[in-house]
């Protein structure tokens, strides 16, 4: 029997499947309970980070303190108004990219060296790792009220040891460096241990066979360091870095409790600078303006930061 | 899949039987409720203590709702303008006083207010002359000695004597520092300015004028220019570097840290709110347990009398609340400053003075320490109010503490240059530019 040629035009139409129905209707009940799960989080988020922010942003273009909130449109006035203040151009932001430029770079410094004496093997290597990280699990208000009482010009723990060097006791926080000092040390105090625990990983995750290679050489520790270990860690020290600068931008809390500020706004930062407008002097939009300003330079700040850093990384490769 | 809809949908109709379970019970919980924000401060605990001792009477239950100092303004400001019924009765201060007043239900009728002091309600009248406070405590600036160092006759009553005898007991060796006083931001008032009143000065022009009215029409022009002004800048400065009667650090303290020294015993002389008597003669804090005298501000050259400072603490009931709790909050206030016995034990227990004035002469009477303050505090005379009354008060007390913190860092010959040039920042806060 010969088979007849089955034509494409002669073929019957399948009857029409109800596509895959029984599929989607197990894909949405699969994305359904998805959602389900994470609308929790979804709904907390919104709430509490993208409608603050959103109204802030809002806030920032009306006449809106918190006293009396008349909501009534002004345009950029707020935005001008902060940009236009010489306090917050002269002292508040140099103020601040010093003070992240200087605790990211002593904490990635001390940091890292932690982490290098750490990657080595050595009797009671695990007492010191946890004693490391015991500033981890400091909040920072308290490390912040603790320092202001070290540093304190009669009862404080530093002059007493200076004077015991019979060295003259210093009103550290009467002075802008002094003070700012301070400030740099609580944070890099507080942060070291992060970066030495993010480096340390870091460290123990390179491949040996570069190590075992060097040594073979009879590198020097400087120059397996200098051009093995770096550079592998470039990387790391990448993401490290801008996280960091990220964050010690915003820095408020050791500020506010070390010296609010002062002397005279000598170290006022950008974060007390939005809170002192909004919420001491209740002026909610300038407040918000110099939030959303801030927050447009430090993501300028770090995607350049990130672009820069990015170039080494791939030149060191 | 179908257990997943179930869960889903067990949750669902959870949610919404709580939800319509508990919302009877819950109204029905806050009929006989007062809800107070207030901060976390012993006198306006044992204020609380007497409302609590009338709520308890009447079935009502008291809920506490504590605050920092350091948000309670701006959280409850927020609350205020939002129109929420978070509270039925707040903790009200001078220096928002002005900016809570359309937000706050009037107290006139509150039982016992006739009995309160007039001056320091200068803050919470409202724009139809109503008041928007009861009185809780007096806040006033209390020039506290050490009594066992110091007789009463040689305290000092001259800014030139508080040098003097000061140095004379740092030369016998009584104590390291003659006078120490809260200077930073927020704590001006127990250096700069107490000074600054007893010199006959003030921050802005005309002096003494709390009108905000009179304020305006003079555009806020800052006094701290003036002669008068210029001269407890310098005796500050003179004090820290050329006399050494107070720590170097001085100008980075605030309270907590100028306390300590007292109390510690290395200082002979400070000036703080009278509600800190009771610390420093806690046994558990302080070494000069007993050893305070209280006197009257020593005076500079400009004035002719001792001065003083004489506010409140109070509380008041926001607009936002249910009227049946405004009415039961007025009632529990009613009852509070109807309660004698209880103000008189909120002295004894804090030093926080009755808001009740006619108890006054009999409580100086039976309590010597009263006495003391009563002679210190009330019975002079006030220049004027401790702050100002408008909205951009905060911004000029900023601006103010600035100015003052930098000329004091600085050189002495630079100080009226430093006064000339802040002078503009000062207007520009009074006038929100």
């Amino acid at each position: 029997m010969i088979e007849r040629p089955v034509s494409f035009t002669q073929a019957k139409p399948e009857p029409r499947r109800r596509p895959s129905f029984h599929l989607g209707s197990r894909m949405n009940e699969k994305t359904g309970f998805m959602l389900a799960l994470i609308t929790p989080a979804a709904l907390v988020l919104v709430l509490f980070q993208v409608v603050p922010i959103l109204t802030g942003a809002n806030a920032s273009f009306r006449d809106w303190t918190l006293h009396d909130p008349k909501r009534t449109w002004v345009g950029l006035a707020n935005y001008t108004h902060v940009l236009r203040d010489a306090e917050f151009l002269a002292i508040v932001l140099p103020n601040t990219f010093g003070f992240m430029i200087a605790t990211v770079a002593l904490s990635l410094f001390f940091g890292l060296t932690i982490a290098l004496m750490l990657n080595k093997r050595f009797p009671g290597r695990w007492l010191v790792q946890s004693f490391v990280l015991l500033p981890l699990m400091v909040a920072p208000v308290i490390a912040a009220i603790m320092i202001r009482w070290m540093f304190n010009d009669q009862f404080g723990v530093v002059n007493a040891v200076l004077e015991g060097l019979g060295i003259a006791p210093i009103s550290w926080l009467t002075q802008r460096w002094t003070t700012f000092l301070v400030i740099l040390l609580t944070d890099v105090w507080l942060w070291t241990p992060w970066f030495a625990l993010i480096l340390l990983a870091g460290l123990q995750s390179l491949p040996p066979e570069p190590f075992e290679a060097a040594r073979i050489d009879a590198a020097s520790a400087w120059r397996t360091f200098r051009y093995i270990t770096l550079p592998m860690l470039r990387p790391v020290m990448v993401v490290c870095i801008v996280i960091r600068s990220i964050d010690a931008f915003r820095t408020f809390d050791i500020v506010w409790t070390i010296s609010g500020g002062g002397p005279a706004r000598a170290t006022e930062v950008f974060s007390l600078y939005a809170y002192v407008e909004a919420f001491q002097f209740l002026n909610l939009a300038r407040g918000s303006a110099a939030a959303v300003i801030g927050a447009i330079i430090i993501v300028i700040f770090a995607l350049l930061l990130y672009r820069i850093l990015n170039r080494f990384v791939e030149v060191s490769r | 899949m179908p257990d997943v809809r179930s869960f889903i949908r067990l949750c669902v109709a959870t949610a919404i039987g709580l939800a319509v379970s508990t919302g009877p019970f819950s109204a029905q919980a806050q009929e006989r409720e007062l809800k107070v924000g207030y901060m976390k401060n012993p006198i306006q605990d044992a204020s609380l203590d007497i409302m609590e001792k009338w709520a308890k009477t009447h079935g009502v239950k008291l809920t506490r709702v504590p605050m920092a100092y350091s948000v309670f303004m701006e959280k409850v400001t927020a609350t205020l303008t939002s129109g929420t019924d978070q509270f039925d009765v707040i903790w009200h201060n001078d220096d928002w006083g002005q900016l809570w007043k359309k937000w706050l239900e009037t107290t006139d009728d509150v039982k016992g207010i006739e009995n309160a002091d007039q001056w320091p309600l200068l803050a919470f009248w409202n724009d139809d002359k109503k008041l928007t406070v009861v009185p809780m405590a007096h806040t006033v600036g209390t020039f506290f000695y050490r009594a066992d160092l110091v007789r009463p006759e040689e305290v000092p009553t001259t800014f030139a004597q508080l040098v003097s005898v000061s140095q004379r007991l740092q030369k016998e060796g009584k104590v390291k520092w003659g006078y120490v006083g809260g200077m930073s931001m927020n704590n001006t008032w127990f250096s700069l300015w107490w000074t600054m009143w007893a010199n006959n000065c003030d921050i802005l022009k005309p002096l003494f004028e709390r009108n905000n009215d009179k304020l305006v029409a003079a555009k806020f022009e800052p006094a701290v220019t003036e002669p008068c002004h210029r001269e407890i800048v310098e005796f500050w400065w003179d004090a820290i570097n050329t006399h050494k009667i107070s720590p170097p650090g001085m100008t980075a303290y605030g309270r907590n840290e100028a306390n300590a020294i007292f109390m510690a015993g290395e200082a002979a002389f400070t000036l703080v709110d009278s509600t800190h008597f009771g610390e420093f003669n806690d046994p558990k804090r302080s070494k000069i347990v007993g050893k305070i005298g209280m006197a009257p501000f020593p005076v500079g050259s400009r004035a002719l009398k001792p001065t003083s400072w004489n506010e409140i603490w109070g509380w008041a009931i926001p607009k936002g609340a249910p009227a049946e709790r405004k009415q039961l909050a007025k009632e529990m206030l009613s009852a509070m400053m109807s309660d004698e016995a209880g103000q008189i034990e909120m002295w004894k227990k804090t030093g926080g003075p009755p808001p009740n004035v006619k108890l006054w002469p009999k409580l100086a009477a039976e309590d010597k320490d009263f006495a003391a303050l009563k002679h210190a505090v009330f019975d002079q005379t006030p220049i004027t109010h401790s702050a100002y009354y408008f909205a951009e008060w905060p911004a000029v007390h900023k601006a103010y503490s600035d100015m003052a913190i930098a000329a004091l860092s600085g050189k002495r010959e630079d100080i009226p240059k430093v006064l000339a040039e802040h002078a503009d920042k000062i207007h520009r806060a009074a006038t929100g530019n």
